[in-house]
């Protein structure tokens, strides 16, 4: 091995020694119960994205208008899908990254079975018009205290399995998960508690600190610490280079908390914070460059492999859509470029190549990895798996590109005021419409994923049957 | 240093939350100390410094009415701030008048906060007084009645219910009146 690569694993030879030592009881629960509410949430995806079109669809059932359906598509994507997959990711990453079972299989399964619990509060609740009013932190303060109450219990089995390794050296990928623990206790903390004491500007600057770092502090730092894992196991190469891993991790514990007040450039809030969100979103440049320089040089000489290697496929292709990403973000706090995207729809497009584009791929990758794994069987179908990436790949382009299109169309209309506000959004409705059609390619994503890996487990019973 | 963090946990963790608390209080904590316009109300009879009137805290019928904003998800596609454009300021005007521009002590009564995040619709922050009450029953009975190619959601149940009509326009005929900005008092009622 050359110098400076590390494997993901403390000892390689320790891997076979491992086999049966694991029971992943509590990672088959996450993973199942995240591509469940996909699913659900897929459509409830489809049908915001639908009222854009046809704004009178289903437009007398209170429970049903756009405003009470969109906090349940980013809450059921963000808390329902995303999280719960990267969780049940971590539930089997840990325990083979130190050698050891699960610190505790049954506190892991009440923190399953308590997840479930607030994902579907969260069903019943939002539609029912119960929203905190604050992006991101919809959900009704119960449903934040069991959240805070399950990652407590996360937490705890976690840093249990870490403090009893067998091997003393951690990789990349421990480092961001207890980062992520850790963060993301203080960041849910402001978002969802501490904004209820404040009002006006000082809660939107704490809400914004919450809604950056949700995205910052927690889909990224664990986002990453699964595709730090499955890059090396996926192409089974050796990591590239371990400094620049250190580089990429410290950086963005400094830097990515600063940035929150970038979301009201030119708005009511103190112009020398503008300037701070300013400068440190241009900083968040390297953390991104280190990770994807490594996550590059990881491939090297090994891109044959994207040919016929699924995981590998979305692994790559989501670094690409974080790169790309984590390019468009500082460039938007650039004032005269926030002039012309803020408020647009090219702002959603921004947001979904981040968490559907990058942080997805990411997780769907690691299904689609360890599912054969936890039910020691074989993948049902990799010709099922290819077709589900390139339906999220040219549904997810279609979506990115037109949204990014439309909205700067949109700004740079708006900043003419003798164009009627009305005639902007008209001129949106073509983008509307084949943003939706992009939505449901998506979706036959979704249900390709969903039905592979379900099959993979139903078959398994049925050999054993 | 960084290698230490590679092999103690209780290192990492320490230098891992150090690092990040140095930004998040500094961001969070000191601004709204530094900078008393974040929760003094909006105050001024010196028509030499802007537009001049006082902000005043919520009745309950308007509070009700940001109950009923906050529940039905307006802020979704509405936002609340005339930022420093000069695009802003002309579209959140009407009847040729320029808007002021959005000041943080206009806000301090608000919570939740509406500032929002996407226009799909056009911004509310100076919408106070610019329609009456029977254009915004109309408007929220069916928007395409009186705008044809609004994407606005219909919102009958809230037309037809007399006592969150008036909660929801109560609080919108509020918006953006604590600057007193339009000449002779020209709002609708
Ligand atoms: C799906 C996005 C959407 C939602 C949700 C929405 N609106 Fe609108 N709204 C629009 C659009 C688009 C327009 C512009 C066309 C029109 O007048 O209908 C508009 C216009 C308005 C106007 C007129 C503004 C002006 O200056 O002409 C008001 C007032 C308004 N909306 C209030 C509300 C309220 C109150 C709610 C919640 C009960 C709400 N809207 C929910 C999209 C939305």
């Amino acid at each position: 091995m050359p110098e400076g690569r590390v494997a993901p694993v403390g000892a390689a030879a320790g891997q076979t020694a491992q086999q049966g030592l694991h029971t992943d009881t509590t990672a088959k629960w996450f993973l199942l119960s995240s591509i469940a509410y996909f699913f659900i949430v897929g459509i409830v995806a489809l049908t915001i994205a639908a009222k854009f079109v046809w704004p009178e669809l289903l437009g007398t059932v209170p429970y049903l208008t756009y405003g009470r359906l969109r906090p349940l598509h980013v809450n059921g994507m963000l808390f329902g899908w995303l999280l719960p997959c990267d969780m049940a990711m971590v539930y089997f990453i840990v325990p083979r990254l130190c050698g050891v079972k699960l610190w505790s299989e049954k506190l892991g399964v009440a923190t399953a079975a308590l997840w479930n619990v607030i994902v579907l509060g969260a069903v019943v609740m939002l539609p029912a018009g119960l929203n905190k009013g604050l992006e991101y932190a919809e959900l009704p303060t119960s449903l934040s205290v069991l959240v805070v109450i399950a990652w407590i219990m996360f937490g705890i089995n976690i840093f249990g399995t870490i403090l009893t390794r067998k091997y003393e050296q951690m990789y990349v990928s421990i480092w961001y998960i207890m980062g992520t623990i850790l963060w993301t206790a203080f960041v849910y903390l402001t978002g969802n508690f501490a904004t209820q004491f404040t009002t006006g500007v000082n809660q939107a600057n704490l809400n914004w600190m919450y809604v950056h770092n949700a995205v910052g502090l927690i889909f990224t730092p664990v986002g990453l610490a699964v595709a730090y894992y499955f890059i090396p196991r996926a192409s089974t190469q050796p990591l590239y280079n371990h400094r620049l891993s250190m580089v990429g991790f410290w950086s963005l514990s400094f830097v990515y908390v600063w940035t929150g007040a970038h979301h009201m450039l030119h708005g009511p809030i103190s112009q020398w914070l503008q300037t701070i969100a300013i400068a440190f979103s241009l900083m968040l440049l390297i953390p991104v460059w280190a990770v994807v320089w490594n996550f590059f040089g990881t491939m090297k000489g090994q891109w044959h492999q994207l040919r016929d290697n699924v995981p590998l496929k979305f692994l790559m292709s989501g670094t690409v859509f974080y790169l790309l990403t984590c390019f468009q973000g500082p460039m938007h706090s650039l004032r005269t470029v926030n002039a012309i995207v803020s408020k647009t729809d090219w702002i959603p497009g921004h947001a979904h190549m981040a968490l559907l584009g990058c942080f997805s791929f990411f997780a769907i990758a690691g299904a689609y990895y360890v599912a054969p794994r936890l039910w020691r069987t074989e993948l049902h179908s990799d010709a099922l798996a290819n077709w589900s990436f390139w339906f999220f790949m040219i549904g997810g382009l279609g979506f990115f590109v037109t949204l990014w299109l439309g909205g700067f169309w949109q700004g740079w209309q708006w900043n003419n005021p003798a164009i009627p506000f009305i005639d902007t959004v008209k001129a949106l409705h073509p983008v509307w419409l084949v943003r939706f059609c992009s939505g449901v390619l998506m979706f036959c994503g979704i249900v390709s994923f969903a039905y592979n890996i379900m099959a993979t487990v139903v078959n398994r019973r049925e050999e054993h049957a | 240093m960084l290698n230490r963090a590679d092999k103690s946990a209780g290192f990492a963790i320490g230098a891992a939350l150090v690092l990040f608390f140095i930004g998040g209080t500094l961001t969070t904590v000191i601004p709204p100390l530094v900078d008393k316009s974040w929760g003094r109300p909006f105050e001024n009879h010196d028509p030499s410094k802007g537009p001049t009137g006082k902000l005043r805290p919520y009745t309950e019928l308007e509070k009700h009415g940001l109950a009923i904003y906050t529940r039905e998800g307006c802020w979704y596609c509405h936002t609340q701030q005339t930022r420093t454009l000069v695009a802003d300021t002309k579209r959140s005007g009407w009847r040729g008048v320029d808007s002021p521009i959005s000041t943080p002590d206009e806000f301090v009564y608000d919570q939740p906060h509406m500032f929002g995040t996407k226009r799909t619709g056009p911004d509310l922050s100076r919408v106070g007084g610019k329609y009456n009450t029977q254009w915004h029953r109309t408007h929220f009975r069916n928007p395409r009645d009186l705008t044809p190619g609004s994407v606005m959601p219909p919102f009958p149940w809230i037309a037809n219910d007399e006592g969150e009509f008036q909660a929801l326009l109560a609080y919108i005929q509020r918006l953006g009146r604590a600057k007193d900005w339009r000449p002779d008092g020209d709002y609708e009622q």
